[in-house]
């Protein structure tokens, strides 16, 4: 289960003492970080408990809290929206543009975005669709009893009325009004509309002729794409409404102008570009589905298609097959495919670590193998791609099996369990089921790795480092070891006028042949510059500062990686900051690395070089 | 005690190099020179403490100085900052 980001941010500003305790607002790859007026607003030990802060601290003036790659943005948005804050200085600009994925990653990405927040619903009806449409198979009354029409009417709701909440979940995510966007999908699936499960069976399509081109009046149920392309069109033309209406008007023209305007481009051009290509997209599922190598590409790319919403029109193909043969071969393809789903959902539900991801991936794959793969699909196996994928070859492996052995049932509709009592040979069906499961199971399980998060990692020094054994300051309170690699020059003939001057402290200067700063003894971090280019050291009375370049303050943190936080403790030779001399040569700046005691004037022989 | 708030015009803020030319200015007087932002405060002698504030341009702090030369101590020292910072 993905975040609120939503509900993130609405309790990190509640425990910071709200949005007027904020003086600004960025952030980086995974931090949020926030200045403060007044830190004793802040509730730490609360923040640390909120559902999507990894972790806090205050650093260099800042709050920093620790969200996570691709979160940190969305909970960044939302917050700026909670608390009004705006910020936009042009290092978080910097920051926000590098966060920003390829386009192709984009599109993928949205429809997960979308479908994350309505999980639940989903997860719980197809659950109860599984069960709920099983039991009839073996106990052939129950499908007439009042109970079961009652909760085939509780289980299908979700699945029924889908687009309102694809709808409402797009308009978040394309930041639309919500309300608008139910509107839009409520519209979709219309009761005066012919519903779409059962427009295969209409015998008569009526006809709406506003247009230079006939517009059938068909609801959208069970479609994905069509509501998502809706309400982006949608949101986006709200935005711009927004924009160029005056203010005055905006409140009834806004509304009344989107609402109507989508609705005519989502019955005028979106639906019908869709269902024309929904029909080629049978065509081909038919075509394909006749041979042993058709059903196994068949089988392959079944999953996308309920990705896009189109099997629901698989019925028309399977009524077709049962009118003219009296044999459902289709059905074997699809339980393949389904089944492989269920493999690979399962896959994921005993490997993942992360409890939520567990939570969600049981009961997804419980229903997948009931024949409603929706939720595994959904909620676990596309957010994650390689199960995906995985379970698109066990379900090709498994419809090439289910096609050479002929297999096929009289009834259609279901598929996985439920359809084994239906099947026309039912050992041979296990067998077709078993291969398309454990086909994707053993690939999920050998190809996919659960994504660790990034920032949790402490800061493990990447290697083994070799231990500085050249003392560049020596004193009373200890040794300064030789924190970077390379040539030791004195500290008047570092070029700059500041340091060489030794108003910041006696030490020297290093011309550098490495890119890596580290610990030139057992100390503490007692401070990080923001631009990461600098770092304090103390430990025993001495304090260290290092300052990698000459003016590099001016790069902003380009160029540098710091990677130890203030308030550590660190080894002698441990990393502390990694740099890039060729971004600092190319900033026009001198690379050379000051090594200075700042306080050398309260300590006792201090006598600097290398020795 | 005497006291005053000074914003920071200076594009980097209180970094390494103003730090130092600050602690080498304040190591004239005899007073305490103590650098408040917001609720921390740090003796204005303390390089890295200074530095670790994250002072930076735009920031407004309170500067009190304490001891026997406080009232020319803090006029100097304001001056300097206005100077420098």
């Amino acid at each position: 289960m993905a975040l609120d980001y939503r509900k993130c941010a609405e309790e990190i500003a509640k425990l910071i003492g709200g949005g007027s305790n904020v003086i600004s607002a960025a952030h980086c790859a995974t931090r949020l970080r926030l200045v403060i007026a007044d830190n004793s607003k802040i509730d730490k030990k609360a923040l640390e408990d909120v559902e999507g802060v990894k972790g806090m601290f205050e650093s260099n003036g800042q709050l920093q809290l620790i969200i996570g790659t691709g979160t940190v943005n969305k909970v960044y948005d939302e917050f700026l929206a909670v608390t009004g804050v705006s910020a936009a200085t042009k290092a978080d600009v910097k920051a926000a543009a590098a966060s920003k994925m390829p386009w192709w990653k984009k599109i993928l990405k949205t429809p997960g975005d979308i479908f994350v927040p309505i999980l639940p619903a989903i997860v719980a009806s197809g659950l109860m669709m599984g069960i709920v449409e099983a039991i009839p198979k073996f106990w052939p009354a129950f499908g007439q009893s009042d109970w079961f029409s009652f909760l085939d009417l509780v289980a299908n709701t979700a699945f029924a009325l889908l687009p309102v909440l694809v709808a409402i979940s797009a308009a978040r995510v394309f930041g639309g009004n919500i309300f608008l966007g139910a509107v839009i999908g409520l519209m979709m699936v219309h009761p005066a509309l012919i519903n779409a499960w059962t427009v295969g069976t209409a015998e008569v399509i009526p006809e709406w002729h506003i247009f230079f081109y006939p517009i059938q009046q068909v609801g959208y149920q069970g479609h994905v794409i069509p509501v998502i392309l809706a309400v982006l069109f949608m949101s986006k033309l709200e935005k711009l409404l927004h924009k160029i209406v005056p203010e005055m008007i905006d409140l009834f023209v806004t509304p009344l102008v989107t609402v109507l305007v989508t609705a005519f481009l989502t019955f005028t051009i979106i639906g019908p570009v869709f269902s024309f290509l929904e029909n080629y997209v049978l065509i081909g599922a038919k075509w394909l589905a006749g041979t042993p190598w058709g059903a196994m590409i068949m089988g392959a790319i079944y999953p996308w298609t309920v990705f896009l919403g189109l099997h629901h029109m698989y019925n028309v193909i399977e009524a077709g097959m049962i009118a003219q043969t009296g044999l459902n071969t289709w059905m074997p393809i699809a339980s393949a495919a389904n089944f492989a789903q269920f493999g690979a959902c399962l896959a994921v539900a005993i490997k993942v670590k992360n409890a939520k991801t567990k939570s969600v991936a049981l009961p997804a794959s419980l229903s997948a193998s009931l024949g409603i793969t929706e939720p595994a699909i959904f909620g676990v196996n596309y957010r994650f791609m390689k199960p995906f994928l995985c379970g698109m070859a066990g379900g090709a492996v498994g419809a090439l099996f289910g096609a050479l052995f002929k297999l096929g049932a009289p009834v259609y509709g279901v598929t996985g369990i439920p359809a084994i009592p239906a099947v026309n040979n039912i050992p041979l069906y296990l067998v077709e089921l078993l291969i398309s499961a454990g086909v994707a199971f053993v690939l999920t399980i050998f190809i996919w790795k659960e994504d660790k998060p990034k920032e949790e990692a402490a800061p493990v020094p990447e290697k083994a480092p070799e231990l500085p054994t050249v003392s560049v300051i020596r004193c009373a309170a200890g040794a300064v070891m030789q924190p970077v690699k390379g040539n030791v020059i004195a500290r008047e003939a570092i070029p700059d006028d500041t340091f060489a001057s030794g108003v910041l402290g006696d030490g020297v200067g290093i011309e550098p042949e490495d890119e890596l700063v580290v610990a030139p003894f057992d100390g503490t971090i007692s401070s990080v510059a923001e631009s990461k280019h600098a770092i304090g050291i103390e430990a025993n009375g001495m304090e260290m500062l290092i300052h990698v370049g000459v003016d590099t303050v001016n790069m902003q943190g380009d160029g540098f990686e710091c990677l130890v936080n203030e308030g550590d403790e660190v080894k002698l030779g441990q990393p502390l900051i990694r740099f890039s001399r060729e971004k600092i040569k190319a900033a026009g700046y001198s690379d050379t690395v000051a090594v200075l005691l700042t306080n050398s004037d309260d300590l006792e022989g201090v006598e600097c070089g290398a020795k | 005690m005497k006291s005053f708030e000074y914003t920071i015009t200076d594009p980097v803020g209180i970094h390494a190099r103003p730090a130092g030319v600050l602690v080498k200015e304040i190591k004239k007087y005899a007073s305490t020179v103590t650098v408040n932002k917001g609720e921390k405060s740090v003796n204005a002698l303390k390089l890295m403490a200074l530095m670790g504030m994250g002072i930076k341009q735009g920031d407004t702090i309170r500067v009190d100085v304490e001891g026997a030369d406080e009232e020319n101590a803090a006029a100097e020292i304001e001056a300097f900052f206005k100077a420098n910072l």
